[in-house]
């Protein structure tokens, strides 16, 4: 800072992009990351990763049908959603966004139904809460291998290409530098993984508790936390070196903020500690979950609402404080009830213990109830 | 009618107000908008920021102009106390009046999802209110800070040159307002205009914010101090609209 020049008057610009906002992006991303993780034990069948893969494409339902309705919200004209389809505009990844995100739905919602059809027709037959609608759903409760690889394929171009437009979106924003640098996608991405593998533990943890699954999910955790490391510490490096220009400049405005140097060690801390108990004691799984869970969120909320706090011409930086209502806090509670509501919802359907057990069309042999 | 649309709004309030008795009585016959509809003009502002006094009245008349919402601002005259070394007082003031740029090359447009934002023929900016849905992705893009959400549209606003005026063939309501004749506007397609004129002559002294990103403005300052080009470097304003000290979000 400049002691020379104070700034006496000017207007202090508020956060424009609200908490809605870093909702949603925190939603769409552990729904995308969740999804990819569904992959290995539904699509491929690949060994020890059947109840990993249920757990996750439970987390990516909920997430991916809850983040939607933060991202309407955080419009100041809800009700003219519909402009996005009418007036196309190839040049906005906004506007791409709007035709991406209906992709990745359409996808996630037909996978999960394949692939939970026999599950819900299972439901049916037990007779419990909601055990008619489970029968409905189910509509026969067959597996279709053919149609759930094709709903895969469909689901993974949505997540990939939602992936893309949530980071380019970002990033492409010059008027913001700590926004506009190559790597903020990638660390979305890294990010949304290991979030997603905290949302996976977290589902482990209060239902099976199986042991296998918290190993396979610390290990993915693991790799995530030391490549988000990573990234940061190249990050860093080109912001320190000038190699990049958007970086030294990104490095120079947030730096000498007190705020911004607690934010950033407190992610470094969270960061390795989470790392470092996924590699060497990975059987903390309910606390790793916890740990990445908040570290994908806190990531989100320093980009988007401390990214707001800079100034893009006048001096030092906006204060922002947490409003109380729909445009603040509530719509934080109102997304986290929404989600909540979700949940309830689709594990009354479809049991979580049944779940984490396990696809009942493949022989469970992995230990249940053996303390993760 | 003819005369009206054919003349260029004049650069100095002295020249405009000789011509304002014509100008009115062409724009109560002429509703329709006669300047903007030949597509030929291309409208910019030129400041002189050592005319300015930081009086704010361009600020005032903004807000009642465009029914600008409490708390928000389409202008404003940043000011900032400044350490002098090479004069006996400690400190001297200098300030700065930020507005829409105008950019021939806007950030804003681009992004905006349903082509809400776009450029007149005129090179003016405007945002069609039908069409935002309130995204506020442009508020993102502008280098400038010059956009906003307006809270009782829920839409982005922001400085249109005050095109319903020019329009007609008034000035900016900033311009008309200021004290010290700092704000001058007009068109620089018009060379043999008053205001092509001074651009060409002030040509060495012209300075644009931020030009570095490309934006090209179509703000020009006289006077510009390198040190408040970009984000200044400085201690932070203190004062905070008096509907945004409850609330960070109006």
């Amino acid at each position: 800072m400049n002691p020379n020049i104070v700034e006496t008057l000017n207007v202090a610009r508020e956060v424009a992009w609200l908490p809605w906002a870093v909702q949603y992006f925190f939603l769409i991303g552990l729904s995308y990351g969740a999804f990819v993780l569904a992959l290995p034990g539904i699509v491929f069948r690949r060994p020890g990763w059947d109840s990993v893969s249920r757990l996750a494409l439970l987390g990516a339902l909920v997430c991916g049908l809850s983040a939607p309705v933060a991202l309407l919200a955080d419009l100041h004209q809800p009700g003219r959603f519909w402009h996005f389809y009418a007036y196309f505009t190839p040049t906005s990844w906004m506007s791409w966004g709007a035709f991406f995100i209906p992709v990745y739905l359409g996808g996630l919602l037909s996978f999960a139904w394949l692939a939970f059809r026999p599950d819900l027709a299972r439901h049916a037959a037990s007779g419990g809460k909601l055990a008619r609608l489970a029968g409905v759903l189910a509509y026969g409760g067959h597996e279709s291998r053919g149609a759930l690889k094709a709903a895969a394929l469909l689901g993974l171009v949505g997540a990939v290409l939602v992936a893309v437009y949530t980071g380019a979106e970002v990033a492409v924003v010059r008027a913001r530098p700590l926004w506009n640098t190559s790597l903020l996608p990638l660390q979305f991405i890294v990010t949304a993984f290991a979030g997603a593998a905290g949302l996976a533990l977290v589902f482990n943890y209060f239902s099976a508790r199986n042991t296998a699954v918290t190993h396979t999910l610390a290990r993915v955790l693991a790799a995530s936390q030391f490549l988000a490391l990573g990234i940061g510490a190249l990050w860093l490096a080109l912001g320190l070196s000038g190699l990049s220009a958007t970086h030294a400049q990104a490095l120079a405005e947030v730096g000498p903020s007190a705020n911004w140097q607690l934010s950033a060690a407190w992610a470094v801390a969270a960061t390795v500690l989470t790392g470092v108990l996924a590699w060497k004691r990975p059987g903390a799984g309910l606390l790793i979950g916890l740990l990445a869970l908040h570290s994908a969120w806190m990531m989100r909320w320093s980009i988007f609402i401390g990214g707001q706090e800079v100034p893009k011409t006048g001096a030092g930086y906006y204060s922002y404080s947490l409003p109380l209502g729909p445009e603040g806090l509530l719509g934080i509670v109102g997304t986290a009830g929404l989600w909540v509501f979700l949940f309830v919802l689709i594990t009354t359907l479809l049991p979580l213990e049944r779940l984490a057990a396990g696809s009942p069309s493949l022989a469970a042999g992995s230990p249940t109830k053996a303390g993760a | 009618m003819k005369s009206c649309s054919d003349s260029s709004v004049s650069t100095s309030r002295r020249a405009f107000l000789r011509t304002a008795p014509a100008l009115t009585a062409a724009a109560a016959m002429a509703p329709t908008p006669a300047i903007a509809s030949t597509g030929k003009q291309q409208w910019a502002m030129l400041i002189d920021v050592r005319k300015c006094i930081g009086c704010q009245a361009c600020t005032v008349s903004c807000i009642q102009e465009n029914a600008v919402p409490e708390g928000s601002f389409r202008t404003v005259v940043s000011t900032y106390s400044v350490k002098l070394t090479d004069s006996a007082q400690p400190a001297g003031t200098y300030v700065l009046p930020r507005l829409c740029n105008h950019c021939d090359n806007p950030p804003c447009i681009p992004v905006c999802p349903v082509s809400a934002t776009y450029k007149r023929e005129d090179g003016i900016v405007v945002v069609d209110g039908d069409r935002c849905v309130g995204c506020a992705y442009c508020v993102q893009a502008c280098p400038y800070d010059a956009r906003f959400i307006n809270h009782e549209t829920n839409k982005a606003d922001k400085c249109t040159f005050c095109a319903h005026r020019v329009d007609v063939g008034l000035l900016p309501a900033c311009v008309e307002t200021c004290v010290g004749g700092a704000r001058m506007f007009g068109d620089v397609n018009d060379v043999e205009g008053e205001f092509a004129r001074l651009l060409k002559a002030s040509q060495p002294q012209l300075k644009v914010l931020k030009p570095e990103l490309d934006t090209a403005p179509r703000v020009f300052y006289i006077g510009l101090d390198e040190r408040f080009s970009g984000k200044v470097e400085g201690g932070g304003t203190l004062w905070k609209p008096r509907n945004l000290q409850s609330s960070a979000h109006g």
